[in-house]
């Protein structure tokens, strides 16, 4: 399970790098175009946005995995070793509780249903239910990657951290 | 009804507490809501909502912001911008505590984060601070408080969540808007500076004037003795102004309708490449993933905060819960002044525990009905509420400036606090100019035709 987590994380890390560096093109691409060649191109908005959607997703999932999501942790580090592991099991059950019941199970009715209803992107005429099969994919791997966390939180390979302990921070 | 906000209240404060993200409770208690309307597909509508929250064109601004930050922070920015504030102001008695606060305004600015600027600009200037006899608390203090102004001025990615969860903004009017106000929390930063080091502070405390960036360097690295070569004002300018032309790039290209704000954020990467990989040369090609993967994580987590905050508002909107507490706080007075101050002080006791990003999320949808029946614009709300949170940012127990300023600075939360006052002090009184004049925010965007 660790090789293959491994393997997935790469995997999604590479999806991400691409997707980012897609949309910063495409855009890039739109800007010109409409400077340049003085045609507007309508479908390198619908295109970045597609791309934004499968970045978010996906790196949510990177972000699990390293513990960057923001978190309150003042309350988890007055805590002693043994209730911080505890803590942190709950923590990773209640990702697996989100991830499993609206991004795996509701993803894949919303993948079904907008794919059953024929629905199209404007532009590039895509079907748009293929664009949310990032949702289940990211919610599989978050649901992976906890397992595996809690794994090693029982066995005690790892040693707890707070949640936001280690944060690349965007927003401030 | 009441009974279930008050569950929700209570369970999501429960999670915070235990530490579970706040993108995560959020979800689950939007999740316990839903799954109380009758006749509803709770977890399909969940997913709804939240890839609905992904799909704006003008969100794609936040990545690209992202990456054309850590392009231009990555190299020599933070030296470049020293050497320009050291020249500008410098000479004056402790010098050094003005060339930080400029240094972090200009960096927080180009690079959008005040984290990033407290780790880069403080880690030069803190301890070149100390040498010159400031001490190490009140240089920590300086460095943290200015570096917050930089999500003021824009580029700011927390003013384009603004734009979006209150709706009816535009980034434009939300950037232009916050110009002025950012300004003013620097120069009150420097004139509590002024005041500190010729009143407060003991003679021997009060640190030299400096006139080359090499006395810095000299300072912070004492082993290297640098010969001192005084570089020409005219290199010093050259240097920095390509950092700081990113600014106007972005900001005459909106203002001037060539671009969207977005397009802008994508013309600001491909320009901070070009500096920073052809022209500075302090970026490799080959560490181009690598940025992008750290954009990427960086967008995902604001981006997964977006996504379940939005599910969560349509929640509360559809139980019309914004409105039934609107009316709640309205009963308490119907006076504008006692209304303000109330949410002022609601969003610095949440600002002392909650990070920015999801405070702004969550607090948007329930606040801003209230302030529009009392006929404040929105885009001055906006404002207020980031140079609220911006003073959260460094106040325990948990403020990510305060601790990255700590950790940079190698001293204690419980030292720096006590240094800290005179700063807050400065900040508040910038954050009643915001909240009771409208013409410091909103006089801006009003000439240029952005409301």
């Amino acid at each position: 399970m660790k090789a293959f987590n491994f393997g997935l994380n790469k995997l999604l890390e590479w999806i991400v790098i691409v997707c980012v560096a897609g949309a910063i093109l495409v855009v890039l691409w739109g800007v010109l175009s409409r400077f340049v060649v003085s045609v507007p191109s309508r479908w390198t908005e619908e295109l970045a946005v597609i791309l934004l959607t499968w970045t978010a997703l996906l790196g949510a999932a990177i972000g699990f995995r390293n513990r960057q999501h923001l978190g309150v942790d003042y309350a988890f580090n007055k805590l002693d070793p043994d209730a911080q592991n505890l803590n942190s099991i709950i923590i990773q059950l209640c990702i697996i509780c989100f991830a499993a019941c609206v991004m795996i199970w509701g993803g894949l009715n919303l993948v079904h249903q907008t794919i059953a209803s024929g629905q199209v992107t404007a532009a590039l005429g895509l079907r748009v239910g293929y664009t949310y099969l990032a949702v289940p994919f990211s919610g599989v791997a978050i649901v992976l990657f906890a397992i595996e966390e809690i794994f090693l939180l029982i066995s005690g390979q790892q040693s707890s951290r707070p949640i936001g302990d280690d944060v690349d921070r965007a927003g401030d | 009804m009441e009974v279930q906000l008050v569950i929700l209240a209570v369970s999501f404060l429960a999670l915070l507490l235990l530490n579970v993200p706040v993108a995560i409770g959020i979800g689950l208690c939007t999740l316990i809501l839903l799954s109380s309307i009758a006749g509803l597909d709770t977890t399909l509508v969940m997913a709804q909502r939240m890839s609905a929250a992904n799909s704006s064109f003008t969100l794609l601004a936040i990545p690209f912001f992202i990456a054309a930050g850590i392009l231009m922070g990555e190299g020599g920015m933070s030296r470049r911008l020293i050497d320009l504030a050291t020249m500008l102001v410098g000479r004056f008695e402790g010098g050094l505590a003005y060339v930080s606060t400029l240094t972090c305004m200009m960096f927080g600015a180009i690079s959008g984060s005040a984290t990033a600027a407290v780790s880069s600009i403080g880690g030069v200037m803190i301890p070149a601070m100390e040498r010159r006899g400031f001490n190490r608390e009140y240089s920590v203090a300086v460095t943290t408080t200015a570096a917050t102004t930089g999500l003021l001025i824009p580029p700011s990615n927390v003013m384009i969540v603004y734009a979006v969860v209150s709706g009816n903004v535009s980034v434009a009017a939300m950037f232009m808007a916050g110009v002025i106000p950012g300004i003013l929390v620097g120069l009150l930063i420097m004139v509590t500076c002024w005041l500190t080091i010729h009143g407060a502070l003991p003679k021997q405390n009060r640190g030299a004037s400096v006139s080359t960036s090499e006395e810095i360097d000299a300072d912070s690295k004492p082993e290297e003795n640098l010969g001192a070569k005084k570089a020409s004002p005219f290199k010093v300018l050259m240097g920095a102004l390509p950092s700081m032309f990113l600014i106007i790039i972005v900001l005459a290209g909106i203002l001037g309708g060539i671009f969207s704000a977005t397009e802008a954020s994508a013309i600001a990467v491909l320009y901070a490449l070009i500096m920073s990989v052809f022209f500075y040369r302090e970026v490799k090609l080959r560490d181009l993933p690598s940025v992008c993967l750290r954009t990427g994580v960086m967008t995902s987590i604001v981006f997964l905060l977006i996504s379940t905050s939005q599910a969560m508002s349509w929640a509360l909107a559809s139980q019309q819960i914004p409105q039934t507490l609107a009316s709640l706080m309205l009963g308490i007075s119907e006076n504008a002044i006692v209304i303000l101050l109330l949410i002022n002080l609601a969003l610095l006791f949440v600002g002392t525990f909650m990070d920015m990003t999801p405070a702004v999320l969550i607090f948007t949808p329930i606040f801003l009905p209230v302030v529009e029946k009392l006929g404040m614009h929105p885009v001055q709300f906006g404002v207020m509420m980031v140079a609220n949170l911006c003073i959260g940012l460094c106040t325990p127990p948990v403020g990510t400036c305060l601790f990255v300023g700590c950790s940079v600075g190698k001293t204690s939360i419980a030292a720096v606090t006590k240094s800290m006052v005179p700063f807050f002090v400065a900040m508040l009184v910038a954050l009643l100019v915001t909240t009771y004049w409208p013409a410091i925010t909103m006089w801006l965007p009003e000439v240029l035709d952005l409301t």
